[in-house]
């Protein structure tokens, strides 16, 4: 039986909501709670508008999961555009700065990586989805999905080990 | 391709796993009672409620247009399933006083139309003429799909017929069991216990001895 949509706000919320905020909230921002938390409104908006016209077989979870990694996708845009224009703004810096934290380094190291590696890494190591799933998501094969995980971590161990 | 992490790509999944933190429980829940608020406003609500019948526990839930599903001789959660699985459902037994007030009439034999607006928007437009013919047919009678059909002008149209009316949201209201088979039997029935039921509503009717 396909569920009603208030039981796919039920079941999923919270993961999606933690899956945008590794995703997107990983900006630094001082209003991040507000910019998920509209994220996060703008998936469950989108996922409505198209709920009737989901095959009633579809695998929902990954359903919403694509909804938002498109969000996330386009915010994560925006957020280079502005940057990009304001050049007084060095938060994608991804040289070390003195003081700065070890986790807080990585965090910084990931919002560099590629979208499609940040999100296929935030999807396997953080929200534990197995790779056809990301697959279904990400609209590739399981072997790209396992290939971006591989690269992204290769690429945070390469950056991280040149530091040292 | 590897497949498997070496030890220093498990290392950094751990750092990365206590970086990337979960965020707060606190704006979690902010989230989510904000996104409910948000449904509450926005879906379409269904009031439903239920009701002791001579045919078993019988359902009903209306909408802002009306009457939209009746059912009988299912649980609780398959009807619920089969309502707008868009809208938020609420039980609300005041919100259908009207609809068993007047099956409880018609199931004491003290009326035979009802007065009621119906919502058939999710049927499509031959599926809705199908059934404004049925509600033609007088209690204590009965037509064949044929019969409805040509009074269609789609004389040759009995089998979409009984497809349609087996698509009836709100049997018994909408009376798809007075139209049997043109071979003198009772054709087919989508209602709670199928045939049984339609036997039972065509005695009630006094179609059938």
């Amino acid at each position: 039986m396909p569920p009603r949509f208030e039981d796919l706000i039920e079941q999923h919320h919270d993961e999606i909501f933690a899956y945008l905020w590794r995703l997107v909230g990983n900006e630094r921002q001082s209003d991040v709670v507000l910019e998920v938390e509209d994220l996060t409104q703008e998936v469950f908006l989108r996922a409505f508008e198209n709920f009737l016209r989901l095959r009633r077989d579809s695998n929902y979870r990954a359903w919403l999961y694509k909804i938002a990694t498109n969000c996330a996708y386009a915010k994560l845009r925006q957020s280079k555009n502005r940057r990009e224009k304001n050049l007084t703004f060095m938060a994608t810096d991804t040289t070390t700065s003195p003081g700065e934290s070890i986790q807080k380094r990585l965090c910084t190291l990931v919002d560099a990586l590629p979208a499609k590696q940040r999100a296929c890494l935030t999807m396997r190591y953080l929200q534990d989805l197995d790779y056809s799933e990301i697959g279904s998501i990400l609209d590739c094969t399981e072997e790209s999905a396992r290939a971006n995980v591989y690269q992204a971590i290769r690429r945070l161990r390469a950056a991280v080990e040149e530091e040292r | 391709m590897r497949k498997f992490l070496s030890k220093g790509d498990r290392e950094m999944v751990t750092r990365l796993r206590s970086a990337l933190v979960a965020p707060p429980r606190a704006a979690v829940s902010k989230s989510r009672a904000s996104v409910k608020r948000w449904y509450g406003e926005t879906a379409p609500l269904i009031q439903w409620g239920e009701m002791s019948s001579p045919l078993g526990t019988l359902f009903v839930a209306v909408n802002t247009r009306g009457l939209c599903a009746v059912d009988f001789g299912r649980r609780e959660t398959d009807f619920l399933q089969r309502l707008d699985p868009q809208a938020r459902l609420e039980k609300n037994p005041k919100a259908v006083q009207r609809v068993t007030k007047q099956l409880l009439e018609y199931f004491a034999r003290d009326r035979t139309k009802f007065d009621l607006p119906i919502d058939l928007s999710v049927l499509t437009p031959f599926q809705r003429s199908v059934l404004d013919i049925a509600c033609r047919i007088a209690p204590g009678r009965v037509w064949t799909y044929h019969r409805v059909a040509e009074e269609m002008g789609r004389p040759k149209s009995s089998r979409p017929v009984g497809q349609a009316l087996a698509r009836n949201p709100v049997p018994i209201i909408i009376p798809c069991h007075r139209v049997v088979a043109s071979d003198g039997t009772l054709g087919g029935y989508s209602g709670g216990s199928g045939l049984k039921a339609k036997r039972w509503l065509l005695r009630l009717e006094g179609a059938l001895s």
